[in-house]
């Protein structure tokens, strides 16, 4: 039995394609869980953009909704 | 101040035609396939550049510090003439290893040796050559080392994929960590920002896939001109590019790789189409997308020269990785925030603009510096890998093209420290002059996108350079050498460099201080201990009694035997030497982390802890640790633990029980050196013990079957007797029966 190795040439024999294959189907997981998240999600609030009080430039909505 | 940009439609089209005639220019100008030097390196050749021989090799051999790609491999072997008179390959036995027949009775006469290894681990080829003499040394006749520059087509591709990938990265990065969070409103269900701006992004990233998918195209012809030394036109219209994507690891990992874009595309395909019926896939369908295209980056990373580093590759790999994400949230973020904010502030004028902008600002900020500490802390260790010396940065191209992207990086990080400093004007209030310089980003924002073109352009060119050649032999340990003496023969046997991998085996011999030429030697290697033994390989006349073979049999520390076969008229003389083989005189191919590695690495550790370690903490204080999530997650935890241990361990044991299938462990071990007092004994105990033998029918099969038995097996046979070969005297001892097995073995039939 040999392995054709495709990473690293082959350091870590079959454990390269092991690695790489795990890595990419928990990238792949994060892919649906990240999906499923994103839509279940809240959305942001649609309100209108807050009005500037004082020129403390320091002092800035985090959130500032696009019209 | 205002962002305004206005394009008229006719200037846009002409800008278009200029620059995609440029593209096809300077394509075709770097037609020809241009080899650059890889990371892999010759360990030993067989003969030496411009080695003077007596007369014509019988094989020449070529070992490489890794694998290489035997499709698109070959040596050559040309006459003074220049005609080609032998062609090679990469040896089915060892894909590390170039080797040619020599044909007979070459004549006298320079000879030159065309070596074009490509590697497998990147797919970068050489061509070089090589030149020996048989006879006399003819003048004239020169080796040509490697070409040191990088391709020029490579570079192109190169920054165009990286610049093209970085930025897709960028973009769905951006959307999902910055433009939805600071400018995100229920008003527009369809990915939560204003219509012009999704349009915006849709553009951006649909011109980047455009551009990705074409750079990749442009990667497998360029390789595919390295592998076949052929031009553009060539390498397309032969279908050679077919080649090498079904025939190489390049191939195997460009077609992954095409594959995660075929599902970024599809992703971004679907959120068009479904952003009227099911608005709120589109931000999913993104959000994912930035998943997807970090395996894509990752992809680069696994045919990168980390890939070729002897310092645990794997890990060189996923920092390597974690490098591209950093450069990709940084510079691939900020180039698609740049594109974005006309359109995103254009309805807005003074205070509510700047309020827009600093909201999106300081989420990216926050990202950009989190980002910057991990390229720097990868970069470093990255550098270390190849840069041992500060000299190697001065002195070599590789350093010189590292410290072209360090300078220009350098200017990066200023203009984004300004940036940072202008986002914060309480905090660094000292600084106050250097900030109202800035003004309202937009001149600033710009150059820092021109700097990081300038620095994706300088990747491409790094990545493109051959590294530094490392220290491949352990120096510190003497070849060991050992002499026999018989018939009047005396026999020096050395190992080069002696240790675990690849040797080269130098007989020499002498009689009365004379060499002796014109024998026939063959040498095999014997590792008791696992009863294994390697054919008998010819050792070739090189000159003045020194017959030289070589192989990488030894692949292991610990006792071993060499076995010298001389044939002299119609006489065979065989001779045994015993070693011991240390570890530390193997050829090094790969080597433990040095000091600064380590460091380097626990920089890394340092920096993606530091970066992660709000969000654990925030995400430890949203926990609901009731005592069944707890349990459930432990749960979860320690069940992955097993699943993961014991799909190494079932691995392992595979390979384990792999190589005890082909080659068990001898239940009982010869621990008798076969050398002449042996073999004499093991004689006359044969003659005088095991009666019937020699009158045997089955003595012949035994014979033959004697390349492949192994000796306990024969050790069997003396003591228990073999088909009509009955058994030997019952009282001998264990050490005469291995002598006996010994002497055996001089009955193999010489092939």
């Amino acid at each position: 039995m040999s392995f054709q190795y495709v990473l690293a040439h082959g350091s870590l024999g079959a454990y390269d394609e092991l690695i790489f294959l795990s890595v990419s189907i928990i990238f792949f997981v994060m892919m649906g869980v990240s999906w499923v998240i994103s839509r279940n999600t809240p959305q942001p609030p649609s309100d209108t953009p807050i009005e500037p009080h004082s020129h403390d430039q320091d002092s800035v909505p985090n959130h500032f909704p696009l019209e | 101040m205002c962002f305004k940009v206005s394009w008229a439609a006719n200037i846009r089209t002409r800008t278009v035609a200029k620059f995609v005639t440029s593209l096809i220019f300077i394509i075709m100008l770097f037609g020809m396939g241009n080899p650059a030097s890889a990371h892999g390196y010759l360990l030993r050749a067989i003969p030496e550049d411009r080695a003077i021989l007596e007369r014509a090799p019988i094989r020449l051999q070529y070992w490489f510090s890794e694998d290489l790609e035997p499709t698109f491999s070959s040596l050559k072997l040309r006459d003074q003439t220049g005609q080609v008179i032998a062609e090679g390959s990469v040896s089915p036995d060892n894909e590390a290893l170039l080797t040619l027949r020599v044909p007979p009775d070459l004549p006298d006469g320079a000879y030159i040796v065309e070596l074009r290894p490509a590697f497998a681990s990147d797919g970068h080829a050489v061509a070089e050559s090589r030149v020996f003499f048989v006879g006399s040394e003819i003048g004239g006749f020169n080796s040509k080392a490697a070409n040191g520059r990088a391709a020029p087509l490579e570079i192109l591709w190169r920054t165009i994929t990286l610049t093209s990938t970085m930025l897709l990265f960028g973009l769905f990065s951006l959307y999902a960590g910055v433009l939805v969070p600071a400018w995100g409103s229920a008003n527009y269900p369809a990915g939560l920002l204003p219509p012009r701006m999704m349009t915006r992004l849709s553009w951006m990233v649909g011109l980047a896939l455009l551009v990705c998918f074409s750079g990749n195209i442009l990667a497998l012809i360029q390789q595919t001109m390295t592998f076949f030394n052929v031009n553009f036109i060539n390498a397309l219209n032969e279908n050679l590019w077919s080649v090498v994507r079904i025939g190489s690891r390049f191939g195997d990992v460009w077609n992954i790789r095409m594959l995660f874009l075929v599902i970024v595309a599809g992703m971004f395909a679907a959120a068009l189409y479904f952003r009227d019926e099911q608005p709120e896939t589109v931000r999913a369908f993104w959000t994912a997308n930035a998943w997807m295209m970090a395996l894509v980056i990752g992809t680069w990373s696994v045919v990168s020269h980390a890939a070729g580093s002897q310092v645990l590759p794997w890990l060189g790999i996923a920092v390597d990785w974690l490098h591209g994400i950093g450069v990709g949230f940084w510079v691939g973020g900020l180039a698609a925030l740049v594109l974005v904010l006309p359109i995103a502030l254009k309805p807005y004028s003074d205070d509510q603009r700047r309020l827009a902008l600093l909201a999106a600002l300081r989420r990216f900020s926050r990202f950009a510096a989190a980002s910057v500490v991990i390229v720097i802390a990868s970069g470093l260790y990255s550098a270390s890998n190849w840069i041992y010396t500060p000299s190697e940065l001065t002195e070599t191209r590789f350093g010189g093209a590292l410290l072209l992207k360090l300078l220009l990086v350098g200017g990066l990080l200023l203009l984004g420290a300004l940036h940072h400093i202008a986002l914060h004007p309480a905090r660094y209030a000292r600084f106050s002059g250097l900030t109202t310089s800035i003004g309202q980003f937009a001149t600033t924002l710009r150059l820092e996108v021109l700097l990081a073109v300038g620095v994706l352009i300088a990747v491409g060119q790094l990545s493109a350079t051959p590294v530094p050649a490392p220290q491949i032999t352990g120096q510190e340990a003497a070849a060991p050498t050992a002499i026999q003496q018989i018939n009047g023969l005396e026999v020096t046997l050395t190992l080069t460099p002696g240790g675990p991998g690849i040797n080269t085996y130098d007989t020499l011999i002498t009689r009365d201080g004379q060499p002796v030429d014109d024998l026939d030697v063959r040498l095999r290697m014997i590792h008791p201990s696992e009863d294994w033994r390697s054919p008998l390989e010819e050792a070739e006349f090189v000159d003045s009694g020194l017959y030289v073979t070589a192989g990488a049999e030894i692949d292991a520390p610990g006792e071993w035997w060499s076995q010298i076969n001389i044939i002299d008229n119609e006489m065979t003389y065989r001779l045994a030497f015993d070693w011991d083989i240390d570890a530390q005189a193997a050829v090094i191919q790969s080597r433990l982390p040095s000091p600064v590695t380590v460091a380097a690495l626990l920089g890394v550790l340092a920096a993606v802890g530091g970066v992660i370690y709000p969000s654990i903490q925030a995400f430890y204080r949203k926990l609901n640790l009731n005592a069944a999530n707890v349990t459930l997650v432990i749960g979860a935890i320690v069940a992955s633990l097993i699943f993961v241990i014991g799909g190494f361990v079932t691995l392992q044991q595979t390979q384990l029980g792999y190589r005890a299938d082909i080659n068990p462990p001898p239940q009982i071990i010869n621990t008798v050196l076969p050398d002449q007092v042996s073999l004499q004994r093991g004689q006359n105990l044969y003659e005088s013990s095991c009666n019937g033998w020699q009158s045997a029918p089955d003595l012949d099969a035994l014979r033959q079957r004697l390349p492949t038995v192994r000796d306990e097996d024969l050790f069997a046979a003396v003591r228990d007797g073999w088909r009509s070969l009955p058994p030997c005297r019952e009282d001998l001892s264990e050490n005469e029966r291995w002598d006996i097995v010994n002497y055996l073995r001089t009955l193999e039939p010489i092939a």
